[in-house]
């Protein structure tokens, strides 16, 4: 029996319905709507960044959030949170809850739970709520750089008011700089300054003008040996020097070496082509020898082809 | 089972014509070296270096057998004696030292003329009797015992001992001219032909002196 079209399109639009509907519930049912919840209440001195919806977290997991804020008859703030039936086994009896405000990003309640043994957390218990603020830290941390800080310019001022200072140490350095330089400009010795006594100038300038006569006593030495350097200079490099026969001798030998070079040359030409030769006997031995090794082979192997090897035998004649 | 006979023919011939073992080629080279040195030292034919028993000696060495170096020595000296030459016997006595064979002892003091050291069992069997002769002294039992050794060399050593330790003996000399020159070992030949000829000389049979000494001259050319 045919279907009418209306019939069709009844059925369409029903599996369409029923389609949506399931898609709905299904989604219903992973974001946990008709999960049963636990609350919990906290207990904070400060309601100071407790917000509503802050996540409550597990190990880096959000478990729940923060249901409602309210101030209690005692001044105390009470924080309820939302914990879904399926991570309620997180909470127990000795578990804490920390504020944790960070420095960057957002702030979210820490549940530590030390042994998951503990029995479950009873719903009308009011735990405190710790707080951790990094900023808070940061602040007393960069505390006592700051301080150091103020040292620091502290110090600098002092310096300064010193440097500024008319009796201040660097015045006082540039006085006596000053002073150094008047006395250095004036006509005093160096060694009268240095000293600061005239005494002892005199008998150091006395002690120089000895030294003055012991020079030209030294001059005059000098003079005479000088003059035994001349004739010795006569006697060596003179017409009838020393150095003149020598030179000759010198000549002589050099001219003789010369004629022995060539001889020396002609031995070495002499002692390479012995070597020459020499190593021509020793390629030629080598020969022989591989010629001698050859045939001894050869009678070996004759010999075995010959007959079986008589076995050697070294005894005394 | 009809295929399988001649395979096993073939098997037992292959086995039959294998070695027992090899035998080392120093052991093979000495043995020829020294017997190259032999010949080359009674035909006067080695030179003074003595090169064949070197070459021995390095292939003994080889071989690191203390036992057969001992043996090469003591052969070098019972050449020397049997051409009448005078010997050193230290290098022996070093390896005795490391390596004591109380026959090659024995054999050393028969070349040295220690006849009264010798124990007659530990010498080769064609000493025996000169032994006996030479502890007796007696020229006659010698020269009976020597003529009975068979081996030319063996005998003209037997000769040189008793020539070098007693008074010389026409006889006997006369034998070791023929077992030399029978041989044709020139060096004894011509040590035995001198030691004749001072033998006649000291006995005063000039003529034949003279002879013997014509003929050295002859045969020294």
């Amino acid at each position: 029996m045919p279907l009418s079209r209306e019939f069709k399109v009844g059925i369409f639009i029903l599996l369409c319905g029923l389609l949506i509907f399931s898609a709905l519930i299904y989604l219903a049912i992973g974001k946990g709507v008709f999960e049963k919840m636990h609350v919990f209440t906290l207990s904070s001195k400060s309601g100071d960044g407790f917000t509503e919806g802050m996540p409550v977290v597990f190990s880096g997991f959000n478990i729940g959030k923060v249901h409602d804020l309210e101030l209690s008859d005692t001044g105390i703030v009470l924080i309820k949170i939302k914990i879904p039936d399926r991570h309620v086994k997180w909470i127990r009896s000795d578990s804490s809850f920390v504020l944790y405000r960070p420095l960057i990003g957002a702030a979210r309640i820490v549940i530590n739970t030390p042994h998951l043994n503990s029995p479950p957390l009873d719903k009308n218990k009011i735990s405190d709520v710790s707080t951790i603020n990094d900023i808070n830290d940061a602040i007393t941390k960069v505390e006592p750089v700051l301080e150091k800080l103020s040292q620091i310019t502290d110090h600098v001022e002092l310096l300064t008011r010193n440097l500024s200072s008319p009796k201040g140490d660097f015045h006082r350095t540039i006085e006596n700089t000053r002073l150094l330089t008047s006395s250095l400009a004036s006509k005093k010795s160096i060694v009268e300054m240095m000293l600061g006594d005239e005494e002892s100038t005199k008998s150091i300038q006395e002690s120089l003008k000895k030294i003055k006569s012991i020079s030209t006593n030294i001059d005059s030495l000098v003079q005479k040996v000088n003059q035994m350097a001349d004739m010795t200079n006569d006697q060596l490099f003179g017409s009838e020097g020393t150095f003149l026969h020598v030179n000759l001798i010198l000549k002589d030998i050099s001219s003789k070496l010369k004629k022995l070079d060539q001889s020396v040359d002609h031995i070495n030409r002499i002692l390479s082509e012995a070597s020459d030769g020499a190593k021509d006997i020793r390629n030629l031995r080598s020969d022989i020898d591989d010629a001698v090794r050859s045939i001894d082979n050869a009678v070996q192997k004759i010999d075995a082809l010959l007959g079986p090897q008589k076995k050697p035998e070294i005894t005394t004649p | 089972m009809r295929n399988s006979v001649p395979f096993l023919l073939f098997f037992l011939f292959f086995i039959a014509c294998a070695s027992p073992s090899q035998i080392p080629a120093w052991k093979n080279n000495a043995t020829a070296y020294l017997e190259d040195y032999k010949i080359g030292f009674l035909t006067g034919k080695e030179g003074p270096n003595e090169p064949h028993f070197a070459k021995a000696r390095r292939e003994l060495s080889s071989g690191n057998d203390l036992h057969l170096l001992s043996v090469a020595y003591l052969t070098k000296y019972a050449l020397h004696a049997a051409s009448l030459e005078n010997f050193e016997t230290s290098e022996f006595a070093r390896l005795y030292r490391l390596e004591p064979t109380p026959a090659h002892m024995a054999y050393c003091h028969l070349l040295k003329g220690n006849f009264s050291a010798v124990e007659p069992t530990l010498l080769p069997p064609q000493y025996q009797g000169f032994l006996r002769a030479a502890l007796s002294g007696d020229v006659k039992i010698a020269l009976r015992e020597i003529s009975s050794i068979h081996d030319p060399l063996s005998r003209l050593i037997a000769c040189g001992i008793w020539t070098r330790y007693f008074p010389s003996d026409e006889n006997l000399l006369q034998m070791a001219i023929q077992t030399a020159s029978a041989q044709g070992w020139r060096r004894p030949l011509l040590a035995y032909l001198e030691k004749l000829q001072i033998h006649y000389t000291t006995h005063g049979n000039q003529a034949q002196a003279q002879a013997v000494g014509l003929r050295l001259e002859i045969l020294k050319k």
